[in-house]
């Protein structure tokens, strides 16, 4: 059997993808990061070897999310691609009519605007996590509810309350007062909702001209609240992506099957082995010039894997021994 | 008397040779770096732009140096940075500096007024001497930016990746210590000659990228964290609306091809906005509708809080001629990461569109 293996390592969660041959998804695993991106793309490593039958051949291997470039290094990608290009050819892959794609991750969202199947436009989150992932989290654990209640909970809501989006920490201050003042939990918590989808087309979808069909992705899509104040917000049908959590990883299976068919070479993949070594991250200050460079740097028994940060190219070269 | 200057890209290197001419005491700051930033905008009023925190750092490294006369663009269009000298020189004299800023004026018709400021400072140097002293720094100027051209032509197809920066690098440090015409004359005709040997992949077909905005974070690659330089290795070449010599052109002088630029970007913007709206505003918008045919996609650089690219940010979309736009506001809160995903993700929708241009 010929696999593609996508991995898509987030701020929040780790993301796998298996493709056949034929572009079918085989297996895919949604794992914590838990600030751990090495040890994460390890477990999840091996969990793929135990999926996959003995004499599979991995013909590629694409790494995204925000820990693509140090993921990379590691497993050995033959594709190193972003997380936006990734979410829009796997949204495509499924619904080739899209003109739409919302992503709402753990700590950032996206809008994609496709047209005939080609990206015309995109916007991302700049200064400010508002809205994502990580604060609903939150707020489900203030609450003492697991994130899944959250979202049952808050379609119960009959009158939402009206919560200040425009920051999460003024959100969660604006939450506590409207607890205080005896709201409904289950109205609470789909004007929360409300809230971040405002936010987030006032922010990340400002001046987007937002076209359906309208795919929703990302871990967020998960959550029923999210998806019906979209759905009234725009005032048309969110269509969430089969396996939307792992769409990126998809993604960039999908981009670097497309990329080893074209280029006919052998994937660089350096094996399941990669689980078991150990690896060391450390960071100096390079004080070559006046600029005092953040290198961080990847080893393995003292020998320098990779090195980034700097501004110049000083640190860049081929790793010496 | 110790004159300090602001950094703005390699724009110390003839201001340099400016006042060593003039044989005038005078300190360079280092080069823009994290310290810069930092006393920037811990001594930065509310709400100010990245150009006026880094300006700030600027001045109170070259105080540090023991500067006491420092000069400061101000003036040219509506913006706030008419009155960046003034606010600056509180600051300083609140740190304890007791320095006077001299806030030299860059509006197409204040070029007299910049040379007598210039006079004053050399304490009454004759005007064939300051004239000869501004030619030469004029000079290094035109030989930056004819390499840098040469330099954004050859990153994107070089074979080994950092070649060009390389040979910038060099080139920029032998034009700050060419000391006549001939030397200098020789840095350009070595460096562009090195550049045209440089290896590369003769079959790429480079996208191509203008880079339009404010000038000051166009032309200070510490402002925009590198964007030319990172677009380069995306194997992008990058067509930049202003380079120093132009602006100065622009702003220090009458333009002496007598066909003002400027005229051509303000006409081609008309039918959206009609009139100056300070900064780059107006250009801004009317590089777009110029360019949208020639370009495979722009990337509109503002720093954050300017409002005149903000506005023209929000007009770009509505125009009729269509070319993707990227805007990125610079700040000290902008991260390279964030910064480079994005622009990944640009280089990738501006390919599709190519390829399915062609397939049409």
């Amino acid at each position: 059997m010929e696999a593609y293996i996508g991995i898509d390592v987030g701020s929040v969660t780790t993301k796998f993808a298996v493709l056949d041959s034929n572009d079918k998804l085989v297996f895919h695993l949604y794992l914590p990061t838990q600030g751990k991106p090495i040890e994460m793309v390890q477990e999840g490593l091996k969990e793929v070897k135990k999926q996959l039958p003995k004499e599979v051949n991995i013909c590629g291997v694409a790494t995204t999310g925000s820990a693509r470039y140090l993921a990379g290094v590691i497993v050995g990608a033959d594709l190193v691609k972003n997380e936006i290009t990734s979410h829009a050819v796997g949204a495509l892959h499924y619904f080739p009519q899209a003109q739409t794609v919302i992503e709402i991750g753990g700590q950032d969202s996206k809008i994609i605007l496709i047209r005939d199947g080609i990206v015309t436009d995109f916007g991302m989150n700049t200064v400010c996590a508002a809205g994502t992932g990580s604060f609903l989290d939150h707020q489900a654990l203030r609450l003492n509810m697991s994130i899944e209640q959250f979202s049952q909970r808050s379609l119960e809501s009959t009158t939402p309350v009206r919560i200040a989006g425009r920051c999460t920490v003024f959100a969660e201050s604006d939450m506590i007062h409207k607890q205080q003042m005896g709201h409904r939990t289950e109205d609470i918590l789909y004007g929360l909702c409300q809230a971040l989808v405002r936010n987030y087309l006032n922010n990340v979808g400002l001046g987007k001209d937002i076209q359906p069909p309208v795919i929703f992705q990302g871990g967020v899509a998960f959550n029923q609240g999210i998806i019906k104040a979209l759905r009234e917000e725009l005032d048309t049908e969110i269509i969430v992506a089969p396996h939307h959590e792992v769409m990126g990883a998809i993604g960039a299976a999908l981009l670097v099957h497309e990329e080893m068919s074209a280029s006919q070479q052998e994937s660089q993949f350096k094996g399941f082995g990669v689980s078991e070594i150990k690896y060391r991250t450390s960071s100096f200050e390079c004080k070559t010039c006046p600029n005092l460079c953040e290198i961080a740097q990847l080893s393995i028994n003292g020998k320098i894997l990779a090195r980034w940060g700097g501004r110049c190219e000083i640190w860049e070269r081929e790793p010496s021994s | 008397m110790r004159i300090g200057v602001p950094h703005m890209g390699n724009l110390y290197i003839p201001l340099k040779a400016l006042l060593e001419r003039l044989e005038l005491d005078f300190v360079i700051p280092p080069a823009n770096n994290r310290r810069t930033l930092s006393l920037g905008v811990r001594y930065s009023p509310e709400g100010m732009c990245i150009p006026f925190k880094l300006t700030l750092g600027n001045l109170i490294e070259a105080a540090e140096l023991g500067a006491d006369t420092l000069l400061m663009p101000a003036g040219s269009g509506i913006c706030r940075l008419g009155y960046y000298a003034k606010t600056q020189e509180q600051v300083l004299h609140s740190l304890g500096y007791d320095a006077e800023i001299v806030s030299v004026g860059v509006s197409q018709r204040k070029l007299l007024g910049l040379l007598e400021a210039i006079k004053r400072l050399s304490n009454n140097a004759s005007w064939s001497k300051i004239i000869s002293a501004f030619r030469f720094g004029l000079a290094k100027l035109n030989v930056l930016d004819t390499i840098e051209r040469a330099v954004q032509k050859v990153r994107p197809v070089e074979r080994v990746k950092g070649t060009a920066n390389k040979l910038f690098a060099q080139a920029v440090s032998a034009t700050e210590q060419a000391d006549d015409y001939k030397s200098l004359k020789r840095v350009q005709t070595d460096y562009l000659e090195q550049l045209s040997l440089a290896e590369r992949d003769e079959s790429a077909e480079p996208l191509v990228v203008g880079i339009i905005g404010e000038f000051y974070v166009l032309l200070e690659p510490f402002s925009n964290m590198d964007v030319e330089k990172e677009l380069g290795r995306l194997g992008v070449e990058v067509r930049r609306s202003i380079f120093t010599s132009g602006w100065t052109k622009f702003s220090l002088f009458l333009n002496p091809l007598g066909v003002n630029e400027k005229d051509r970007l303000h006409k081609a913007a008309m039918p959206y906005l009609k009139r100056d709206i300070g900064g780059e505003g107006w250009e801004s918008v009317g590089e777009k509708v110029l360019h949208a045919k020639d370009y495979d996609g722009l990337v509109h650089l503002a720093p954050f809080t300017c409002m005149p690219e903000i506005v023209a940010q929000n007009i770009m979309p509505s125009t009729k001629e269509n070319i993707p736009v990227l805007t990125i506001l610079c700040d000290e809160q902008l991260g390279k990461p964030g910064m480079l995903t994005r622009l990944e993700a640009f280089v990738d929708l501006l390919k599709h569109r190519r390829r399915a241009k062609v397939k049409v």
